[in-house]
């Protein structure tokens, strides 16, 4: 089963939209704005990992401004206030939040794993054996975020 | 209660439930929240809890928690992002009194709270 | 561009009265963002213009729309709590003692929007009718748009999260896709029609149970006249109409006497309210 045809980009985007509606955008007014843009750079990012019916893995992704302006958010602080442990935190929250939305999405029986989050570029990690199957790429005050979901690949057998 | 292991979910919690005069005590897991519930002689009203949490997720607590009848006055609310039919069944077949899924907006709740009378009438968001 | 402080105070009145929600000054950005779209759905060259149009030659759709773009995720199931309750403890018992032999229940959401009431309305039916028991509502909304929303049924996760208790999330709703559709079981007993409740009503069968609430606000005196004039001729002699937190039929139509309803009030015609009903002292 293709798990596109399940989750479609719109679902995506809609999830995405209602986490800023709630936490980082409730007055409506600083939008995530989607570009397309495959090709921005970003500087950190957090994963979740499906498991059970379906494997893959969501990816959230972002520069460490819009990582620190999303902390800002969800503790109510100062940007410049906001620390490492608290970024990663927030990282880890948000893959965990799309993560587990998706995961409705997709035939019964799969498990989330807890959030990895990496003060690196997406470009760092490697998910070996998986391909990319859907992205949201847009910008939250200029900044880059993206989110991208990742299928595994079993050796040998062809994409749905 | 405040039972989550993102303290940036906590926080927002937090900030939440003072507005309803709330004072918020927190835990990182179930376990965690289980030992702070032992050496506590005043149970608390309400717990909000997520699922997903290393150590005893979310269900396993409110099964433990309702099989204790010193903490029978508790009200459990599952605050997380499981949002399967079938889970929102488990929680509430394992005890839970209502749940939240993941994302919601301040008002919801706070109106999530208010069907459960835990809302002191005035309180606004 | 920006709202100029008339315009600012004019929507915020409108949605103080309206939607009880406070907009602080300093909050112009945020009215003119939710407004830009809903100046373009009407044609206007700018929000200035649309506020200036409406202000000008006040219109009711219009105004329900500004509302609508400043309280989205605002709307909430089983709306103010306290009529719905009124209809599990006073009212049904009470029309299920008068409706034996047909039992059978109409009920009107009047102004239905995107069909929360509705089907808050169809749930608890469901939940305080005994066995036996059958029920139709009918939904009605002056925007085809939102017809056609109330319809599909189908509603976001941060709506469903509102107002909506779990077990009944569970057991009325399924989910489809990111979001959750009222179940077959229960929206085969829910429909609805495009209707203006300004102009002259079809003549369909009375309905046991009205709720009209939070329109009349919308509306001049003369208007709230006929719009009740018109309601009035659809509501079954000893029916039940519900009217807004913050509305009433007194002073002007006399026609209607407010009753209690458990915690809150509601309407019947006067001139046939049974002996054996709470009166408002």
């Amino acid at each position: 089963m293709s798990v596109e045809t399940v989750v479609t980009q719109d679902d995506l985007a809609e999830m995405v939209e209602q986490v800023w509606v709630s936490y980082l955008d409730p007055e409506g007014v600083s939008p995530l704005v989607l570009t397309g843009d495959e090709k921005q750079a970003t500087e950190v990012h957090s994963t979740v990992s499906i498991t059970g019916t379906w494997h893959g893995h969501l990816v959230y992704a972002c520069s460490l401004q819009a990582a620190k302006k999303a902390a800002a958010a969800f503790l109510a602080m100062e940007e410049d206030e906001v620390g490492q442990e608290d970024t990663s935190d927030v990282l880890g929250e948000l893959a965990n939040i799309v993560g587990g939305n998706v995961k409705a999405m997709l035939p019964a029986g799969c498990f989330l794993s807890l959030p990895t989050v990496v003060l690196a570029p997406d470009t760092a990690s490697y998910y070996p054996a998986a391909e990319q199957i859907s992205g949201l790429y847009g910008v939250w005050d200029g900044q880059p975020i993206s989110i991208t979901m990742w299928q595994s690949v079993k050796q040998g057998e062809a994409s749905a | 209660m405040v039972i989550d292991d993102s303290r940036a979910m906590r926080m927002i919690l937090k900030r939440i439930v003072a507005k309803l005069n709330f004072e918020a005590i927190e835990a990182g897991d179930g376990q965690e929240a289980l030992d702070l519930l032992a050496t506590m002689t005043e149970v608390p009203e309400l717990a909000l809890i997520d699922w997903n949490m290393p150590n005893m997720n979310g269900l396993e607590f409110v099964t433990k928690v309702r099989a204790e009848p010193r903490l029978r006055e508790m009200t459990l609310v599952m605050v997380t992002t499981e949002s399967e039919q079938s889970q929102i069944v488990r929680a509430l077949a394992a005890g839970a009194h209502e749940y939240v899924i993941k994302p919601f907006t301040e008002g919801a709740m706070i109106e999530k709270l208010a069907l459960l009378g835990l809302v002191p009438t005035g309180a606004n968001s | 561009m920006t709202l100029s402080q008339a315009d600012f105070a004019f929507v915020s009145t409108l949605v103080r009265r309206e939607a009880a929600i406070v907009l602080a000054p300093g909050k112009e950005y945020l009215v003119e963002a939710r407004l830009i779209p809903v100046a373009r759905q009407v044609g206007a060259a700018s929000v200035n213009e649309f506020l200036a149009n409406l202000q000008r030659k006040p219109n009711p759709d219009d105004q329900r729309r500004i509302i609508d773009a400043l309280t989205t995720n605002e709307t909430s199931w089983f709306r103010d709590r306290e009529p719905f309750t009124a209809l599990t403890d006073v009212v049904l018992p009470e029309l299920v003692k008068s409706r034996g032999s047909a039992r059978k229940l109409r009920l009107w959401s009047a102004a239905s929007s995107s069909g929360q009431e509705a089907y808050s309305l169809a749930i608890t039916l469901q939940e305080a009718l005994p066995a036996g028991w059958s029920y139709e509502i009918m939904g009605s909304d002056i925007s085809t748009e939102m017809i056609k929303r109330a319809e599909q049924a189908e509603y976001s996760q941060v709506e469903v999260n509102r107002g909506l208790p779990a077990t009944q999330l569970v057991q009325y709703f399924e989910r489809v896709g990111a979001h959750w559709r009222v179940a077959p079981h229960l929206r085969r007993n829910v429909s609805f029609k495009h209707m203006n409740l300004t102009a002259p009503l079809p003549s369909i069968p009375q309905f046991d149970v009205i709720f009209l609430r939070n329109v009349l606000i919308y509306f001049d005196v003369a208007t709230k006249k006929s719009v009740l004039r018109n309601v009035a001729r659809l509501l079954r002699p000893d029916g039940w109409l519900f009217l807004g937190a913050a509305e009433t039929t007194i002073g002007i139509d006399d026609n209607y006497e407010r009753v209690a309803a458990g915690r809150t009030s509601a309407y019947r015609v006067r001139s046939a309210v049974p002996a054996g009903a709470a009166r408002k002292g």
